[in-house]
């Protein structure tokens, strides 16, 4: 069934979703991301890694879950360790700004960060290269997901570069670095992560919740959150 | 070792609580939510002496509140209460002056470009602009006036609606706090700038609003507010206060601690 029977196209958020459905359909060579078939609020991305970090040449595939009150409450972006979840979510920002945000985010040196695996740059670069052959059910080899020609990538605007600047990704380190067994997940994941158990998390909380919930969890999947530095 | 697993135990007792008080505020903002719409119907101001009936100093006030006001209408305490209620009260007051509506549409129409020249993503200001418009399109052009209030209210019920026109009001105020930053700057506590004040406190839904946020949300939409202050305060009568100072107020809210009521002489 098409999206457009399925859901309430009067539905602000629906409408909201479509666009950025469109605004989205052409890849670009930063990253890809589209609704599945059957479902408006689950989407699927790839993004490159960014280029002179030990994420270059790197593809990073995940997926992104949308709340019913999708934009009011902020958008889930899942990778296989790591869901984040923009804390001081705006409605004015997109699926788009927190795709770049994550880029932006990726060669953060801070511990327990993106993937949360506390792997060496050397190790990160192997992964990085092995990500290319690696294929999800639904959208293909995820290298094969991006544009390769430039043009394609709309520019930042003013805006958005200054937002970027101010996104930081908090992430749980503390957590993160008591945990052991993160390592016998290495073998079969290599660097790409594709999603594991999700959980419906409540909007606007608060990192100790993030830790906590992240302690509790069997997976070890660590919360970090899109966040505003100094905030 | 021992001490690891020790805290391990803490934790877990830890994520206990945290679950539980997740738990507890869910349940909360459930039961506001189903209990209380987001904007009521008119009730009359004396409806307010049930919410305090052993409070003298209370009582007293609300005594004085009715021989100002006729009636109030409630609007739901989700940190959006002053936007939604605003945004409603000047909208429904506007129907009544077609005019004054049709000069109000006109600047409507304009705002999304004056976002966007201050730096506004288009993308996103569009989604929440044209639904803004289309509410004021749909209540525009129904000529019975008593009619369009009822669409008013019943669009300001449903969720997707209300929200988008909070969201764009947020906007709005957003905007006009960056434009005058000069202005705007000097009542901004902590070693913030206009925008990240902007961008935590006023952009973001369900964050509650201060003097300053009234004060930008009145400049944007050129709408005066009253303020009637109703607290535990000592003095036997409620306070008045315009916004700005020395206007003509359109729209009248009752504020008691942390949130806002529509009011109607």
């Amino acid at each position: 069934m098409s999206l457009e029977k399925k859901y309430n196209l009067k539905s602000p958020g629906v409408k909201r979703l479509m666009r950025e459905a469109r605004e989205l359909a052409e890849p670009t060579e930063e990253y890809f991301a589209h609704p599945l078939e059957d479902n408006l609020f689950e989407w699927h991305f790839t993004v490159r890694g960014p280029p002179n970090t030990e994420f270059e040449g790197g593809f990073y595939h995940g997926r992104i879950l949308l709340p019913s009150q999708y934009p009011m409450q902020p958008p889930n972006i899942i990778l296989l360790t790591v869901s984040h979840h923009p804390e001081s979510w705006q409605p004015s920002w997109s699926i788009r700004t927190a795709l770049l945000a994550l880029i932006a985010f990726m060669p953060t040196p801070a511990a327990g960060t993106i993937g949360s695996l506390d792997y060496t740059p050397e190790e990160r670069q192997q992964l990085a290269k092995k990500s290319k052959n690696w294929e999800c059910v639904v959208c293909g080899k995820i290298s094969e997901n991006l544009s390769s020609k430039s043009k394609s990538t709309p520019k930042l605007t003013k805006e958005e570069t200054t937002l970027l600047q101010q996104i930081a990704l908090k992430a749980e380190e503390d957590t993160n670095k008591k945990e052991e067994p993160i390592l016998d997940k290495k073998e079969g994941s290599t660097n790409i992560f594709q999603a594991n158990e999700v959980r419906q998390r409540m909007t606007n909380s608060h990192s100790t919740q993030n830790i906590s919930e992240a302690l509790a969890n069997e997976y070890t999947e660590t919360e970090v959150s899109l966040n505003r530095s100094g905030v | 070792m021992g001490d690891e697993s020790k805290n391990s135990t803490e934790d877990s007792t830890q994520v206990n609580q945290d679950e539980l008080i997740l738990a507890q505020q869910r349940q909360i903002e459930k039961e506001i939510s189903e209990s209380i719409p987001l904007v009521g119907e008119l009730e009359q101001i004396s409806s307010l002496n049930k919410e305090y009936s052993n409070d003298e100093v209370y009582l007293e006030k609300i005594k004085d509140l009715s021989s100002k006001y006729k009636s109030i209408r409630r609007t739901r305490p989700d940190g959006n209460c002053f936007f939604r209620a605003y945004s409603f009260a000047g909208l429904e007051r506007l129907l009544d002056k077609k005019d004054e509506f049709k000069l109000f549409y006109k600047q409507a129409e304009e705002s999304k470009n004056v976002l966007v020249s201050l730096g506004f993503q288009q993308f996103t200001v569009e989604d929440f602009y044209d639904t803004y418009m289309e509410v004021l399109k749909r209540i525009g052009d129904i000529e019975n006036v008593e009619d369009a209030k009822k669409t008013l209210h019943y669009l300001f019920n449903e969720q997707g609606y209300s929200d988008y026109m909070v969201v764009y009001l947020r906007l709005l105020t957003s905007g006009q706090l960056q434009k005058d930053q000069d202005f705007y700057s000097c009542f901004i506590e902590g070693h913030r700038s206009v925008a990240d004040f902007c961008h935590q406190e006023v952009e973001p839904m369900y964050k509650e609003s201060d003097h300053i946020h009234i004060i930008a949300a009145c400049a944007a939409l050129n709408t005066g507010v009253r303020v009637v202050y109703m607290d535990r305060g000592n003095n036997k009568s409620v306070t008045e206060h315009d916004f700005p100072e020395g206007c003509t107020p359109s729209v009248h809210l009752l504020y008691r601690p942390g949130h806002y009521d529509i009011l109607y002489p």
